[in-house]
């Protein structure tokens, strides 16, 4: 047996930046894991989320949150569960919880994750994304699958001006080049 | 002398200077200014040339529907051509020049085109240069488009850069002027969520232009107040340099925002955005256009409209001329008298319509000089202010195909049938066309969409003006005049062109147009419509209504085709997809191809390989003799759980899949439910209630959307769920004779002999200590093989240990050329086969085709296309004489058969060359083909010119039995 | 335009894909004595209507959800939006 050992590595290199008013960071400490729900099986699949985690189900616009785990809507029957990973909260913990009442799959690597924050992250989504983020209508904890630059983007409000974008890991430079251009082009 | 025509007044601050050039000239402007104010201030009446005759033409307007000052703006790569000076703001450094003349401005030599102005009417083309025939390609089109258009391009490629975006309110309110504000005002206090949007820099419309009263205050210092009120409130945005230019369905509306168009210099952000905008409702406040009349030679500089005269003399306090004429239909003309006078211009004299006078010509060469009256009379003047009316601007109500109505009592049409859904209109642009009726009419109605949305927010009270008065006759057309009179000043068509389109029998408004291309231009006939409709009405002895008029469709003013690219330029066009291994590829050599989004490694070049072909041949030998390695990454994977998975994979392949053992997989052919071949992959249990499917990596995207189309249109009630895990994880094919032995060194305890782990196993296991990782024993190029598959996270770090390990068996990396090397080699199909006209007949796989379920094409298998004796079916190909290269493409015939398509055999549908048979070999569909191996035909190829003898065999040109892959 | 999804609100129609005739959802058995015609039938002919039409379209860029949208075709009007399943399993499909 040959003595490797392999390292992660993030898909942008753990990126951390500010332009203009907008802070971009990859987050690599988030493990993402999809629950489907079985057929028939909706009862039982909330009820394990809430003995698990105390976590409520989310609603098709609205992701939920309770103590470190986030459950995001994805389908009418799937969500994805986002969660920092700790000691006793790993990859293999969640899949076990969940066992026989959702159907579950590793996402962690699927996926891109881009945090915009700060006073003009508002204002450079403007730029790419067609889903009103108006307080109002999408407030703190919402949550919206769409398109920004062709590309499928997962979208929650995480803070006023804080938000959580997921998008596929294979295109994360042309979606970070998307992002990042917006932030600049709105740049006072 | 500088400015020498600037006058008291005005909204421009003139405690700042400005600098700029027109034609190569320094003069002076001062912010607040147009291009086009300035230039008058500066005494600059000349402005550019006509489109066809080449005639002197000056500013006509003080709007966007400018049909005469037209000019380039920059220079160099950021040179634009026919912009408006009446719309351009005035910047420091700012840099233009006239257009369209040969020669200097002032001494155009093409100016003998308007000599030559009997011989270009309408229609002069169409009529003259249809003969002789060979002469127009050589001759005639060279000539014409070295003369036609305007301005000119730069040629360079655009250094701007562009944006989109993507806006929300309640409601979106066009135009800022007197409607447009009173509606923000009502609307922004009820709470609503409002857009306010102006093309215009300074927002306030005709307020700015106009001596009225609102509220006790001068219009502009009523519109400066309320947009003051309005900037303070949260749910209120301001849109200025914006223009609305296309009504979209379900409340979408497209605006172009002018970001740093006026500025000297953009530093580097967006020159213009293009927004679109969702909205709830939307008001049209875009006001009216003024229009001209029809009289002898109304094209020379200093005839302008009377609007546009009281807008450079209150707005931007410029004198157009120091003795002015004023030829009016209507009272508001006559207001423009009014206001010259009270700024102490001359006024020459008054020349009402309605009261029998008329202008029948006008002379002065570069420039307004004299004006002639009916009843020989004529007049002094340096300046003429025409007003024909007013024209409400319906162009947006009509994007959506509604039509105008037309109303007499204004002599104009307004928005008539049905508006876009949401839509409403106030103010001017609905024919409202008084002052304290628009700005009621625009807060009652922002008020009722408050209403209608449910803000019982206060609107406040309506702003107060009083209502001047409004008479207005229709006069169209001085038919005394025995001059040219023109009717669209930007495509120089005049009244005679529209009698003689009528005359010629163009007379449906849309032949009329087409027919002397009134309207046509880049104003689309902002000014110049109603005029001509009112000419042809006239010819025709028909009403205006009954005349009709053409359709208005987006955009309202033109868009750059570089803010309809937005970001989608260069690279940028559409997003670009990465292998995990990319930036080891990189590093190794690697020269990549686009597959779909997709960059994959094609081959990797060594120092001393002097093409392609050598590196190529090298990763097919290298794998083949030991072991090569592939980043298959970008093939689909698609997770689907649930206790129905294995009956739905069942109903959507169409070979079986219910009884596939946990730890196996096996290949699935998917069809399209016309029987033939959708997509092919692999799809491997690992749970009685877990599967992967495998799809092509250009069918991915598709397959998933059948499948989720499978899953909840045709059987809903089935336990199915699907995730798309692609991008999920880095899997590399390890091929070859010494692919057990490396896999053995990278995975952790577990038996890789035949029979712990054979053919079409699959299994969960760990590599390198303790990397969770999937291992598939499935073979693409006909080899023992092995797919390894590792989170993508690892990805990098895998390639590269899997490398080092690699060196002891020489492993060689390889790219999509040899992974196509050996699968024709193999004869297993690929696009080139599976081209949406094959069907499992074809490829050999009848057999495979479940004839015992219903499956997604179980019903259209037999159709007598597919049943046919005489059938194609895959062969493979060898050349006859070993040292000939193939030809994809090339149809097969029989020797001695003509090349026509009655002998037409079949067709190469794959060609390479095999290092190990050492020739070129090919697949191809043959009609009755699997019974003909050993015939010799013809491969004809009349495009490469290549006519050779090729012998068919069976596809599989290496390993017919599958000894290697299941060694 | 804008799809009004029953579970997400309005939605730009970019978001989406379009597929055609809600009536495919009409799979008839691919088995039996008359399942050829019938197929046959099912792929090939579709009615174009100018006016009201029932469509099929897939909330790709969204929730994957493949939605049944009545749309008027000769203004674009959308007058109701529901999810495929729903209509799916109200014509009686099951599984």
């Amino acid at each position: 047996m040959a003595d490797f050992s392999l390292k992660a590595a993030p898909v942008l290199g753990g990126l951390d930046l500010s332009i203009g008013q907008c802070k971009l960071v990859e987050r690599t400490d988030i493990a993402l894991i999809s629950a489907a729900v079985p057929l028939d099986g909706r009862t039982a699949f909330e009820a394990r989320l809430k003995t698990e985690w105390n976590l409520d189900t989310p609603s098709p616009a609205t992701s939920t949150r309770a103590g470190p785990m986030r459950a995001i809507p994805m389908t009418a029957d799937q969500m994805m569960l986002a969660f920092e990973p700790g000691p006793t909260l790993t990859e293999a913990s969640v899949h076990a919880a969940l066992d026989s009442d959702a159907y579950t799959t590793t996402q962690t690597d699927a996926w891109v994750i881009l945090e915009l924050s700060g006073a003009g992250a508002t204002t450079a989504l403007e730029r790419i994304c067609p889903v009103d983020l108006d307080a109002e209508a999408f407030p703190v904890n919402g949550a919206a699958r769409t398109t920004m630059e062709h590309l499928g983007v997962l979208i929650v409000r995480l803070g006023t001006d804080c938000f959580l974008l997921l998008s596929a890991r294979s295109s994360a430079q042309s979606f970070l080049h998307a992002v990042e251009i917006s932030c600049d082009w709105t740049a006072p | 002398m500088s400015q020498q025509n600037r006058i008291d007044g005005g909204q421009i601050d003139r405690t700042a200077t400005l600098n700029f050039q027109f034609n190569e000239r320094w003069m002076t402007a001062h912010p607040g200014d147009t291009l086009a104010s300035a230039l008058l201030a500066n005494n600059v009446r000349l402005v550019g040339r006509s489109f066809k005759y080449h005639r002197p033409r000056g500013i006509f307007s003080a709007g966007s529907e400018e049909p005469n000052a037209l000019v380039q703006l920059r220079k160099g790569a950021a040179l634009e051509p026919n912009t408006r000076a009446t719309t351009i703001e005035m910047f420091d450094g700012l840099y233009a020049t006239s257009q369209n003349h040969r020669g200097s401005l002032e001494r155009d030599i093409l100016a003998v085109n308007d000599l030559l102005s009997p011989f270009l009417s309408a229609g002069f083309y169409y009529k003259t240069f249809m003969w002789p025939r060979a002469f127009w390609e050589k001759l005639y089109e060279p000539i014409i488009r070295a003369a036609a258009g305007l301005g000119r391009l730069s040629g360079q490629e655009d250094p701007d850069c562009y944006d989109k975006g993507f806006l929300h309110c309640d409601v979106l309110i066009i135009g800022a002027g007197a409607a447009g504000l009173a509606a923000a005002l009502a609307a922004g206090r009820a709470g609503l969520k409002v857009i306010l949007a102006d093309e215009d820099f300074r927002m306030g419309g005709r307020l700015n232009a106009e001596t009225f009263e609102v509220d006790g205050k001068d219009s502009a210092s009523w519109a400066l107040a309320a947009l003051a009120e309005l900037s303070a409130m949260a749910n209120v945005r301001l849109m200025r340099r914006t223009t609305v230019y296309g009504a979209f369905d379900h409340g979408v509306y497209g605006a172009l925002e002018r970001m740093t168009d006026h500025l000297p210099d953009s530093g580097g952000k967006p020159r213009q955005v293009l927004w679109r905008i969702y909205s709830k409702r939307a008001i049209l406040a875009g006001g009216a256009t003024e229009r001209s009349m029809a009289f002898g030679n109304n094209d020379r500089p200093g005839v302008m409209l009377a609007g546009a005269v009281r807008t450079y003399v209150n707005r931007f306090g410029v004198a157009p001329g120091r003795n002015v004429a004023v030829f009016t239909n209507n009272d508001d003309g006559l207001r423009t008298a009014d206001d010259l006078r009270a700024k102490g211009i001359n006024v020459t004299r008054v020349i009402d319509a309605r009261k029998g006078d008329v202008v029948v010509n006008t002379t002065g060469r570069k420039g307004l000089h004299t004006v002639f009256l009916n009843g020989d009379r004529h007049v002094e003047a340096d300046c003429l202010a025409v007003s024909g009316g007013w024209s409400p601007n319906v162009h947006l109500t009509c994007h959506h195909r509604g039509r105008p109505t037309w109303r007499e009592d204004i002599a104009g049409f307004v928005p008539g049938g049905e508006l876009p859904p949401g839509m409403a209109v106030a103010g001017a642009a609905a024919g409202t066309m008084t002052l304290a009726a628009t700005l009621s009419q625009a807060h009652e109605t922002a008020a009722s969409i408050a209403a209608d949305l449910g803000y019982s927010g206060a609107t406040g009270a309506p702003p107060k003006a009083d209502d001047e008065t409004f008479a207005t006759a229709p006069f169209w057309h001085v038919k005394e005049s025995k001059h040219r009179a023109w009717v669209d000043l930007q495509n120089d068509v005049t009244t005679k062109d529209v009698t003689q389109s009528h005359r010629e029998g163009f007379r449906s408004v849309e032949h009329l147009k087409r027919y002397t291309t009134l309207g046509m231009a880049t104003d689309q006939g902002k000014t110049s419509n109603m005029l001509g409709l009112a000419v042809m009405a006239d010819a025709s002895g028909k009403t205006i209504p009954e005349t009709g008029t053409t359709i208005f469709r987006p955009p309202y003013t033109p868009v750059p085709l570089g803010a309809l690219a937005g970001r989608a330029r260069g690279k940028n066009f559409r997003p670009t997809r990465l292998t995990p291994s990319h930036t080891w590829a990189a590093e190794n050599g690697a020269s990549f191809v686009e597959t779909g989004a997709w960059m994959r490694a094609e081959w990797y070049a060594r120092p001393g390989e002097t093409g392609w072909r050598d590196s190529v041949d090298r990763e097919v030998l290298a794998t083949r003799q030991s072991v090569g390695i592939c980043d298959v990454s970008t093939l689909g994977k698609i997770d689907i759980q649930g206790r129905d998975a294995a009956e739905f994979l069942n109903k959507v392949y169409a070979n079986a899949f219910l009884k596939l053992p946990v730890g196996k997989v096996r290949y699935g052919l998917m069809l399209r439910e016309d029987g033939t071949v959708y997509d092919d992959g692999t799809t491997a249990r690992l749970g009685e209630t877990h599967f992967v499917m495998t799809t092509t990596t250009a069918n991915a995207v598709l397959v998933f959307r059948n499948l989720e189309f499978a899953r909840q249109c045709l059987w809903p009630d089935l336990d199915v769920h699907l995730i798309s895990t692609t991008d999920a994880w880095a899997q590399f094919s390890v091929a070859g004779p010494n692919s057990r032995a490396l896999m053995q060194e990278i995975v952790d305890d577990l038996d890789l002999s035949n029979e712990a782990f054979p053919f079409m196993a699959c299994t969960d296991c760990t590599v390198f200590g303790g990397t969770p990782a999937r291992l598939f024993r499935i073979s693409f190029s006909g080899e023992l093989a092995y797919e390894i598959a590792v989170p993508a996270r690892y990805g990098d770090a895998m390639i590269r240990a899997v490398m080092s390990v690699g060196k002891a068996f020489d492993l060689a990396p390889y790219g999509t050329e040899a992974l196509g090397v050996m699968r024709i080699e193999k004869g297993h199909v690929a696009g080139n086969e599976l081209n949406g006209q094959t069907d499992a007949r074809m490829i050999g796989l009848q057999g495979m085709v479940s004839r015992k379920k219903d499956f997604i094409g179980a019903a259209l298998l037999d159709r007598p296309e597919q049943v046919r004796e005489d059938g194609l079916q895959l062969v493979g190909l060898r050349p006859v004489v070993t040292d000939v290269i193939l030809t994809a493409g090339a149809h097969f015939l029989s020797p001695g058969d003509p090349e026509d398509m009655t002998h037409d055999q079949g067709w190469m549908t794959s060609v390479a060359y095999s290092p190990e048979l050492g020739h070129s070999i090919g697949l191809g569909f043959l009609k009755r083909g699997a019974a003909r191996h050993g015939e010799n035909l013809r491969a004809y190829s009349p495009i490469r010119g290549q006519d050779i003898m090729v012998k068919v065999c069976s596809p599989h040109h290496l390993d017919p039995e599958g000894v290697r892959q299941r060694g | 335009m804008i799809i009004n999804h029953p579970l997400l609100g309005p939605r730009d129609a970019a978001e989406f894909v379009y597929l055609g005739d809600a009536n495919l959802i009409n799979r008839p058995e691919g088995l039996g004595d008359n399942a050829e015609d019938a197929m046959y039938d099912h792929v090939y002919l579709r009615d174009n209507p100018a006016g009201i039409h029932r469509e099929l379209w897939y909330h790709e860029q969204g929730d994957r959800s493949w939605l049944v949208v009545t749309r008027n075709t000769l203004t674009h009007e959308v007058t109701s939006v529901e999810l495929a399943r729903d209509v799916a399993r109200s014509m009686g499909r099951s599984r």
